[in-house]
């Protein structure tokens, strides 16, 4: 087990070199620097020349970019993500910023998620080819075609347009609309009502990904021989399904466990930027616009790292609860 | 169904694999109803400026037969003969004052879908409304955008791209997909560990940074250039999916016997393993289809899509997102992009039921 942890590191590290490497020259080659697109056309904010010179020498932006990648490889080596160009703050300050309202959405998200899928998932392999399971199968079919930023949009005009003045009304973005000194109870109530919208958006869809691929699994393990032994000894059909058959499809469920955890603490660019939601994704999306390379370089070292610890998780959680599997 | 087994000729030959399958996925009626919705949306797409458009199908203009509706496909197809005779896009009128002997087939619908129709252009159709006035009417059945411009024709005429970007980018993504998976299973080695690594690399790199970074990279990024890039990013879990098949096929038999037979490694890949492995590649690349059009309406409604002119479907919800009065600008092309998605779903799940013998045993 060691060994290959160590192998799978070492593999890791590689991967990752490959990945900061090709994105902060990709992010380099993007015209405009984080001086000018900052600035943008207005004249007044013009800098001249030599004030324009010194901060491009401030920012090491007037080396080439692999002598630029090999300073940042430098301080992140020595712990250091550097200082965002555009906020004036360091990258891990506004990661850290971010990083609690995206997990609030998508750590509510996901508890939701497996608490629907887990049931539902059960309920539509016990009523295998029944009319009633059928119809929820298609719904939810249905539902993980439809696009999130579709269905974000539809619920954005039901909600904050058409219901509005109705008591069911919701606000249509950003994550309070109370001052800061507000009452925390209030605060708390107000955070909750924006959420919804956002929270219902990363539901929906890997709630149907997740409950089909619950049932498609529980289907194969239910033509197993032992299922079939299960029955005959007289188990009733709840303890069949529970504990015959679905402890043994935690597996593949584990995996999938293991491959969301990006998603968790990444967010999702698009709802957040839709329902301006001050998150990782929103920060990701700002940060591309403004070229601002240091939080451009910071969160794709953070998005690959969980990518790659997502994948690592998933391999070892597959030995652990499959001890048939070996990992070498 | 019940025809089937009545029919003695198909009992006497068999079908072979795909023939088998076809008959297989067209007893799924929803996998059927998603085919021909997607024949639907073919041919919207062909025939987009015969549907709607300001420009005549077919004219005869100064004794001679002229198709100024091609124009939408390529504006330099538009005959010049209407540039020198200062038609200036609008033709009801000019065709009849420059020419009272002239004739024309126009389009079932006049609107055009980049710009607003203007007052009495066509005779006796009013002006366009434009901003919050431009619900669904009769004249508008989708209504029309900020600046008068009428939904319906920017959606039909949409259509090419929403359908382009699934194909053309899904075949780069294939290609590349099917050739990595194939080097990396068939030959093993140092030959996998590269297009290993490459994978697992290309899936952890942020597609939309990449995409973002690209066209901001491009000085002048086309639709072409969009779908280039989402088929190169996207080829991921089809290189995995045709290496565990090439894996799982090199070993066997037939593969054994074409080498004995002094098949070189091209010929076996393409020949011998490649057709036996097309089935379980097929279906992602179906799915595939589905997220390329999801990338790209989200692109458009990012506003990284293709610049205008081009119509997009993306880039009307993007319109939409100044004025959230104007839900016709979200119903639409929000509905017309889940349907498309959910078309091309249900066709690599009807694909997938088809071709799987493990699902086929299930279903006894």
């Amino acid at each position: 087990m060691a060994t290959y942890l160590l192998r799978r590191a070492l593999l890791g590290i590689v991967t990752l070199l490959v990945i900061t490497c090709f994105v902060y020259g990709l992010a380099r080659a993007m015209p405009g620097t984080p001086l000018t697109v900052q600035l943008g056309e207005d004249p007044s904010r013009k800098l001249n020349p030599e004030d324009q010179e010194r901060l491009r020498r401030i920012y090491g932006l007037d080396k080439p970019w692999y002598a630029g990648y090999l300073q940042w490889l430098g301080n992140v080596a020595q712990g250091d993500l550097g200082r965002s160009i555009t906020r004036k703050q360091p990258v891990t300050t506004l990661i850290a910023e971010r990083i609690g309202p995206t997990f609030l959405v998508s750590g509510t998200a996901l508890l939701l998620i497996w608490l629907m899928a887990i049931p539902l998932g059960l309920y539509a392999s016990a009523r295998s080819g029944a009319p009633d399971e059928r119809a929820t199968s298609l719904l939810l079919y249905v539902l993980y075609s439809f696009p999130t930023f579709v269905a974000a949009l539809f619920l954005q005009i039901i909600f904050a347009v058409w219901l509005k003045g109705t008591a069911w009304e919701l606000p249509l973005f950003g994550m309070t609309s109370l001052p800061p000194d507000a009452p925390w109870l209030t605060r708390l109530a107000d955070v909750a009502r924006h959420m919804i919208l956002p929270v219902t958006c990363q539901t929906y869809v890997s709630l149907a990904y997740d409950s089909r691929f619950i049932k498609a699994n529980m289907e194969e393990v239910l033509r197993q021989d032992y299922i079939r032994t299960a029955r005959a000894k007289g188990a009733s059909p709840t303890s069949v399904l529970v504990y015959h058959a679905f402890r043994n499809t935690l597996i593949p469920l584990v995996t999938l466990l293991g491959l969301s955890l990006p998603a968790l603490l990444g967010g999702s660019v698009i709802i957040e930027q839709i329902f301006t939601w001050p998150g990782m994704g929103r920060l990701f999306f700002e940060s591309i616009r403004e070229r601002d390379y240091p939080t451009i370089m910071g969160l794709t070292l953070m998005f690959s790292v969980l990518t790659l610890l997502g994948q690592l998780l998933a391999d070892v959680l597959y030995c652990v609860v499959d001890p048939r599997v070996s990992v070498d | 169904m019940a025809a089937a087994p009545l029919d003695s000729r198909r009992v006497s030959r068999p079908r072979g694999f795909w023939g088998e399958a076809w008959v297989r996925f067209r007893r799924r009626p929803l996998a059927m109803a998603a085919l021909a919705f997607v024949g639907f949306l073919v041919a919207v797409a062909v025939f987009a400026p015969a549907i709607a458009g300001t420009k005549p199908v077919l004219c005869r203009y100064k004794g001679r037969l002229y198709t100024p509706c091609l124009a939408y496909f390529n504006r330099n197809w538009e005959p010049a003969v209407f540039a020198r005779d200062k038609f200036r896009g609008t033709y009801p009128r000019n065709l009849k004052e420059k020419d009272p002997d002239s004739w024309a087939i126009w389009p079932l619908f006049f609107q055009d879908p980049y710009r607003a129709v203007r007052a009495d252009e066509w005779p006796g159709l009013p002006e366009n409304p434009a901003m919050d006035e431009g619900r669904p009417s009769r004249l508008n059945p989708f209504g029309t955008d900020q600046s008068g411009v009428d939904v319906l024709a920017k959606m039909v005429h949409g259509t090419t791209v929403a359908l382009l970007v699934g194909f053309v980018s899904m075949g780069i993504a294939g290609t590349i997909g099917i050739v990595m998976g194939a080097l990396g299973g068939y030959f093993g080695g140092w030959v996998d560990m590269l297009t290993s690594r490459l994978t697992e690399i290309v899936m952890c790199i942020p597609t939309l940074v990449l995409i973002l970074a690209i066209i901001a990279i491009l000085e002048k990024p086309t639709i072409w250039h969009t779908m280039a890039i989402i088929g190169a990013t996207g080829w991921t879990g089809i290189a995995r999916l045709t290496r565990g098949e090439f894996l799982r096929l090199k070993t066997s038999e037939f593969v054994m016997a074409a080498r004995a037979a002094g098949a070189g490694p091209v010929r076996i890949m393409l020949r011998h393993i490649l057709p036996n492995a097309l089935a379980p590649i097929l279906v992602p690349i179906t799915f595939g289809i589905a997220a390329a059009i999801l990338v790209e309406s989200s692109l458009s409604f990012l506003g990284f899509g293709p610049p205008p002119p081009t119509a997009s479907w993306g880039a009307v919800l993007n319109d939409a997102r100044s004025n959230y009065q104007m839900w016709w600008l979200v119903v639409f092309p929000g509905t017309a992009i889940f349907l498309t998605v959910l078309a091309y779903n249900l066709i690599g799940e009807g694909l997938q039921e088809a071709t799987d013998p493990r699902l086929r045993e299930a279903r006894k």
